[in-house]
């Protein structure tokens, strides 16, 4: 190895073991700083480091051409680096891209819209203040009140702050403006928080949306005959069972969902209280073989209370409710002239794809299903990575396992592992 | 940490026994028996994955448990390694295979499960089972840096590599998966998150596990095997980093205010 491939060589050891410590710290400091400093202007210096060391030993090293699985590799990565760059929010200022790149439509069932609302941070001042703790709780501390003041910009006594999900951050809101502020170490930056509304060129549709779940168990009561035996019936009224012998027969009269008990008249009232809290439960009558009737009560939240009285132990088992096995959303793409372009029901990994944006089912109403959200992203890059991926993926598998093995199936010796 | 009083887990829990066996008696030096149990254990993983595949009419590869399960069929791989590749660690790999059934016979639900939206994607599995290949290729290149590092060298009958290269020799395999791994991930957050790369904890440290056997090749193509040591702890490192990455959720427990991901 002459020096300059030697030189090369190391750059490219010191920059791939640079990357690996940068990415242990980027696992320390979480995903939306990660993000952050990965996208920052040093970082951005040190991708094009990486980049050029590529092509240089590319172009040193002859046999980075010559084999074709180290090509791929080699050329892959530098792919990836060059999609990511033209993807990221300074690819898209440095090249004038207009697009949407990340934003929410809310669309309503029946009706259309090309609005995508879109988060925007600017940066305003850092506080150089440790706050410790205090981005955990809604309340806005004095000192930061202070500091806003010293700005120039005060926060009103109506301002609310809300922990942002990624509990590193908070946004303070208040009235009309937004604030975002993040923590970084000892450091709280302040960022101007807007949300500003852009169009689509074209609009989408929501014919419907809906919610569909697994199968699960429906609830059932478990009641104790005779000899210990343990039967069930559905939970549902008028389901009976024999419970054999001396004890009689066992019928469901009620179903609760917020079960009360009152007292009227120096007797218990068992009732259904729309404004209770949850507390489902059967009224069972359990009717001897002459003909005496009690009245029992089974509990699906507290299983087992009752149990101690004289009869049979009875069980109100509930599971709780189906899980969601999709959210679906059929959409439709219309153009300027007012014509369906293209249709797909999406749902979660099935996101819509159009003229280079992605739609994503993303939320959804939570109250009455009467609307979805869609996150829309712009594909600028993507599929120069996915080049990128293809060509790593293929040189590896080629390199590593494929060549050796025509290679041992034409009858040479295998030559690798030296 | 439950046990499973099924036929399912009784197999599986055969399949451990029967290896831990073929470990022990291979460790006293009685390689024939060790590699006749071996053999057996395998037999019966196999009807353990096929019973599986009967039960639930279906490829058992779309969970956990039956990915686990799967990869209990250590012994064509350990034996692949061990005649066409001439790595050693044939004994070690026993112990491995004990090891990737623990988490099916112990951990996971055997019960199918109810995927939530985000899971139920094509790339689940071979996202999984992938990365779960690589890691067993990978650990047996940890055994061999570890053998080169503690001076632990074949027998002179024995026709099988000196242990730095069969390290090497053992990530050459490795990679390509670990790589296809890390790329699937990738694609899969691209379809269910809208973005190819998110930048959290664990796929940084994904990043890292990928990284440091780059470092190793890179490395290693340098200097050959002039430090052969270092060649060797750099594997290690890769694995450190695996065993992070697989265990990062419950680790950053460790580091307060952090947030964790599945
Ligand atoms: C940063 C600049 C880089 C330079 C200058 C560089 C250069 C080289 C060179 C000269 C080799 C030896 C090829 C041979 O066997 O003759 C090599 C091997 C290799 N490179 Fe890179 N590389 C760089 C980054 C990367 C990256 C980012 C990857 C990721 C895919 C990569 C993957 C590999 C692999 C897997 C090998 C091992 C091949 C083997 O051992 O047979 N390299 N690289």
């Amino acid at each position: 190895m002459n020096r300059f491939k030697r030189e090369i060589m190391w750059a490219a050891l010191v920059l791939i073991i640079a990357l690996t410590v940068l990415s242990i710290y980027g696992a320390f400091i979480g995903a939306e700083r990660a993000q952050a400093f990965f996208n920052s202007i040093p970082s951005a210096v040190f991708w094009a480091l990486f980049g050029l060391a590529l092509v240089a030993g590319l172009i040193a090293f002859r046999r980075l051409i010559r084999v074709p699985g180290l090509l791929l590799m080699h050329a892959g990565c530098i792919l990836v680096l060059i999609g990511g760059a033209l993807g990221s929010e300074k690819g898209y200022k440095a090249a004038g891209n207009e697009r949407v790149r990340e934003g929410w439509m809310t669309i309503y069932e029946g009706q259309r819209s090309n609005q995508a609302k879109v988060e925007k941070k600017i940066p305003l001042f850092n506080i150089s203040v440790d706050f410790a703790g205090s981005l955990d709780r809604r309340i806005i501390p004095e000192s930061l009140r202070q500091e806003f003041t010293k700005q120039q910009m005060t926060l009103s006594q109506k301002a609310v702050a809300w922990i942002s999900q990624a509990q590193r951050s908070w946004v303070i809101a208040d009235e009309p403006n937004q604030y975002f502020i993040r923590r970084e170490g000892v450091k709280l930056k302040v960022y101007d928080f807007v949300r500003e509304m852009k169009e689509l060129p074209f609009s989408i549709k929501l014919n419907d949306f809906r919610m569909e779940y697994y199968d699960y168990e429906a609830p059932y009561l478990e009641i104790e005959v005779t000899g210990s035996q343990l039967q069930r019936i559905p939970a549902e009224i008028g389901q009976q069972l024999d419970l054999g012998g001396e004890l009689g027969t066992a019928k469901i009269v009620r179903k609760f969902e917020r079960f009360k008990m009152s007292l009227e008249d120096g007797k218990q009232v068992a009732f259904e209280d729309p404004h209770g809290n949850p507390m489902p439960a059967l009224e069972i009558e359990i009717t001897s073989p002459a003909g005496e009737v009690t009245r029992r009560y089974a509990f699906s939240l507290m299983p087992g209370f009752g149990h101690s009285q004289s009869g049979p132990k009875l069980t109100y088992v509930k599971p709780t409710g189906g899980m969601v096995s999709d959210y679906i959303s059929e959409l439709e793409v219309i153009d300027k002239d007012g014509k369906v372009v293209a249709k797909k029901d999406i749902e979660v990994n099935h996101p819509l794809q159009y003229a280079g944006y992605r739609f994503y089912q993303s939320s959804y109403d939570q109250e009455g299903g009467r609307y979805t959200v869609l996150q829309v992203v712009s594909d600028t890059g993507v599929m120069v990575v996915f080049a990128g991926y293809w060509a790593i993926c293929v040189g590896v598998v080629w390199h590593m396992w494929l060549r050796h093995l025509f290679k041992k199936i034409g009858g040479k010796t295998q030559t690798h592992g030296n | 940490m439950e046990i499973k009083p099924t036929t399912q887990g009784v197999l599986i829990y055969v399949t451990m026994a029967v290896y831990l066996q073929a470990f022990i008696v291979s460790l006293l030096g009685r390689r024939k028996v060790g590699h006749a149990l071996y053999l057996i254990g395998f037999v019966v993983a196999a009807v353990s994955w096929g019973y599986r595949w009967y039960h639930v009419g279906h490829v058992p590869l779309q969970n956990l448990f039956e990915v686990f399960l799967f990869l209990g069929m250590i012994y064509p791989l350990s034996l692949f390694c061990r005649r066409v590749l001439r790595v050693g660690g044939y004994t070690a790999d026993m112990m491995i295979g004990v090891i990737v059934l623990f988490p099916a016979g112990f951990v996971f639900s055997a019960r199918p499960q109810q995927l939530p939206p985000a899971l139920q994607s094509w790339l689940f599995t071979p996202h999984v089972a992938v990365y779960m290949m690589s890691y067993i290729l990978m650990a047996k290149a940890t055994v061999q840096a570890v053998c080169q590092l503690i001076g632990l060298n074949p027998k002179p009958g024995e026709d099988i590599l000196a242990p730095e290269q069969a390290t090497y020799r053992m990530i050459y395999a490795g990679f390509p998966l670990l790589t296809l791994g890390l790329i699937l991930g990738s694609y899969w957050g691209k379809q269910a998150w809208g973005d190819y790369w998110a930048w959290d904890p664990k796929e940084l440290w994904s990043l890292v596990s990928w990284l440091a056997f780059l470092i190793y090749f890179h490395f290693r193509y340098m200097f050959g095997k002039k430090h052969p040591n270092i060649n060797s702890v750099l594997a290690i490192l890769g694995m450190v980093a695996i065993i992070i990455t697989l265990l990062w959720v419950n680790l950053s427990k460790l580091f307060p205010g952090m947030h964790s991901y599945a």
